[in-house]
């Protein structure tokens, strides 16, 4: 097989001597090849920015549910089973409460309607908010159930018109109760992203509170349906969950009542992750159809190239080319249009790729930039080579096959 | 040392049954090295049965073939192929010359098949084209040169290899009488220079200038006779 590279050769010249041909033959595994990658790159690239947003929002963060049973055996999340996690098990950060309510403020402004999040001073790790003014509330404020709130600077302006209001008053009003909270900490509110709204038009006014300074409208603050868990960076999720789930359980004298569940971020984003891999893949399916599509167009053009040069076959058949030489040239022939289609292909993708994502970023004002891996290239490339190689079998094995005599009997 | 081609008793025969053709009955046939050979018969005669088989193209029903020594009557395709490439060089009336193939790219294609390495190959198919008068024409593609020119470069890439035989199918045909005088003369020069040619034709002209004429008719050899003895006779 040292001629590989004659046979090369002969493939090219072939090729090029039929420029025009060579080109439409291509076209089918061009727009294939082309949209695969133009598909797959800006899926991959949308997956990213979307990782990357919601990494921001809350990455580490392990939301733990009483299930149906706990709820039926009346067993729920203690402020002790909190502490108890917080220091036994490893990787753990912080813990807090889940709790929340809704009422009204009146101020200068007008009446707005108010969510309370309630829970320890690790609310914060929640979303990473960046303190502007004053500072969050404190242990000392949880324990002592004190009436304090951290607000937003967006949200302190629709109540007050100003976000310098730390040590102002909010009363609020939930049920038949007033109670009025001190404002002690301002945060920036995150802009909005692709992906992502932390506001919406006409979004009630929130508040984030001490859990413990519900008591004041009256209901108990020692039992929790849910509470979030914030795991450090370096912890790995899975033992860190399973370390949960046993603290709790242990605590509880409920092993196998499977009275916890988890629910990660990690599992949510894998979650969003695999619908859009899913809708990628079935998109890059039906792109993959029109591979097919152009591979039967190779094979078609090749057959009709068998034909058209069954006395060159002849010719050479008599100056000693073997069946393995001919059957070599003429697959050199199709897997060399593919590749060439295929790179070309690549690059069209790539460009398509780059201006949708233009596009998009432009209309949805956050950046996404193409997801180009080198799998997907290479997937890409062997994949034309293979469709080459498979359907222009068929062609070459006829080409191959014909008798000398009868292919140089032709004209 | 053997003869170079050494035909028994070879048959060929189509369509085997009813409507059975028999396109060679029973032809013996010997050839030494050197020789220069017109095989001379009408059209279907059975002429070009002969050639395909000499050529190792085809296979005989029946009978042997032993070609410079070698038993090719049971050969297998690639075989034949190999035995084509090594053992003779081809002259076709229609010169069956690559039309996308510059003239020295056409002399190359049977050294490309036996594996010679591109500088060898190079220097043996520019000799060739030297040896028949057209090494200003290496670059030029077939379409650019006349019928003469063209089977020149087909003799050029028959004699590139150097094969033990040289096997001319109504090499000037397709020619004027010109072209014809020139091929002719230079398939005498390489009989002259020791080559074995064997000529197909169906012309007495042509046949005359060889130095052995065989004439088949009905698949049969019906004369075998050297054209000096012929003469010498007639005279």
């Amino acid at each position: 097989m040292g001629n590989i590279i004659e046979y090369i050769k002969m493939a090219f010249k072939n090729i090029t001597a039929n420029k025009g041909r060579s080109f439409l033959t291509m076209l089918g595994i061009i727009i294939g090849i082309s949209s695969v990658i133009m598909v797959m790159a800006v899926g991959d690239g949308t997956a990213n920015a979307m990782n990357a947003e919601v990494q921001d929002l809350g990455s580490g963060q392990i939301n733990v549910y009483c299930s149906d049973n706990a709820a039926n055996a009346q067993e729920w999340i203690t402020p002790e089973d909190l502490m108890a996690l917080k220091e036994n098990v490893e990787g753990v950060d912080g813990a807090t409460p889940n709790d929340g309510s809704s009422g009204t403020t009146i101020t200068g402004k007008g009446e707005f309607s108010i969510t309370l999040s309630g829970g320890t001073e690790d609310l914060q790790k929640s979303l990473n908010f960046m303190i502007k003014r004053g500072a969050y509330f404190t242990a000392a404020d949880v324990e002592e159930g004190n009436r304090v709130c951290v607000i937003s600077d967006s949200d302190a302006k629709r109540l007050f018109g100003s976000d310098d209001v730390v040590g102002m008053d909010i009363e609020v009003t939930i049920g038949p109760i007033t109670g009025s909270y001190r404002i002690v900490g301002v945060t920036q509110q995150k802009e909005n992203t692709s992906f992502i709204s932390y506001t919406y038009e006409g979004m009630p006014v929130s508040l984030e509170v001490p859990y413990t300074s519900f008591e004041t409208f009256g209901w108990e603050s020692d039992s929790f349906y849910s509470v979030v868990v914030f795991a450090n960076d370096q912890a790995s999720g899975e033992e860190v969950v399973r370390d949960i789930i046993h603290t709790l359980e242990t605590r509880h004298r409920c092993a196998g009542e499977d009275y916890f569940q988890i629910q990660s971020f990690q599992d949510m984003l894998s979650e969003m992750n695999n619908i859009l891999a899913i809708v990628t893949t079935f998109i890059s399916c039906v792109a993959a159809i029109s591979l097919i599509v152009g591979g039967i167009g190779v094979m078609n053009i090749m057959l009709v190239s068998v034909t058209e040069r069954t006395r060159e076959i002849g010719i050479r058949k008599s100056l000693g080319a073997k069946t393995s030489s001919i059957l070599l040239q003429f697959l050199a022939e199709a897997a060399i249009l593919t590749i060439m289609g295929g790179i070309i292909g690549i690059l069209l993708g790539l460009l398509g790729a780059f201006g949708a994502c233009n596009l998009m970023s432009a209309s949805m004002g956050s950046a996404i930039s193409p997801g180009i891996k080198a799998s997907t290239i290479l997937g890409a490339t062997l994949f034309s080579c293979g469709i080459g190689v498979f359907f222009g079998i068929y062609p070459a094995r006829k080409a191959a096959k014909l008798s000398p005599i009868e292919a140089l009997r032709r004209n | 040392m053997d003869n170079l081609i050494k035909v028994q008793d070879m048959c060929k025969i189509y369509n085997p049954g009813e409507n059975e053709v028999r396109a060679l009955d029973h032809v013996n046939l010997e050839i030494e090295r050197g020789e220069f050979v017109a095989i001379i018969g009408h059209s279907g005669s059975g002429k070009s049965t002969l050639m395909n088989m000499l050529g190792c193209l085809d296979v005989p029903t029946s009978g042997s073939y032993y070609l410079n020594g070698k038993d090719v009557s049971a050969m297998k395709d690639n075989q034949l192929s190999e035995i084509r490439n090594q053992e003779i060089g081809f002259i076709f009336q229609g010169f069956n010359l690559i039309a996308n193939l510059t003239a020295i790219e056409n002399v190359e294609l049977p050294l490309i098949y036996r594996g010679i390495g591109r500088s060898q190959r190079h220097k043996l198919a520019k000799e060739a084209l030297i040896r028949v008068g057209l090494e200003k024409r290496i670059g030029h593609k077939p379409s650019e040169m006349s019928g003469g020119q063209q089977q020149r470069v087909a003799i050029a890439r028959a004699i590139a290899a150097k094969p033990p035989v040289i096997l001319a199918d109504e090499p000037t045909g397709n020619l004027d009488s010109a072209s014809t005088e020139e091929i002719m003369g230079i398939l005498k020069g390489l009989h002259e220079a020791g080559r074995s040619v064997i000529l197909i034709t169906h012309d007495n002209e042509i046949a005359e200038q060889a130095k052995r004429v065989v004439r088949i008719l009905d698949g049969k050899i019906v004369e075998d006779y050297y054209n000096a003895e012929k003469k010498a006779q007639e005279a």
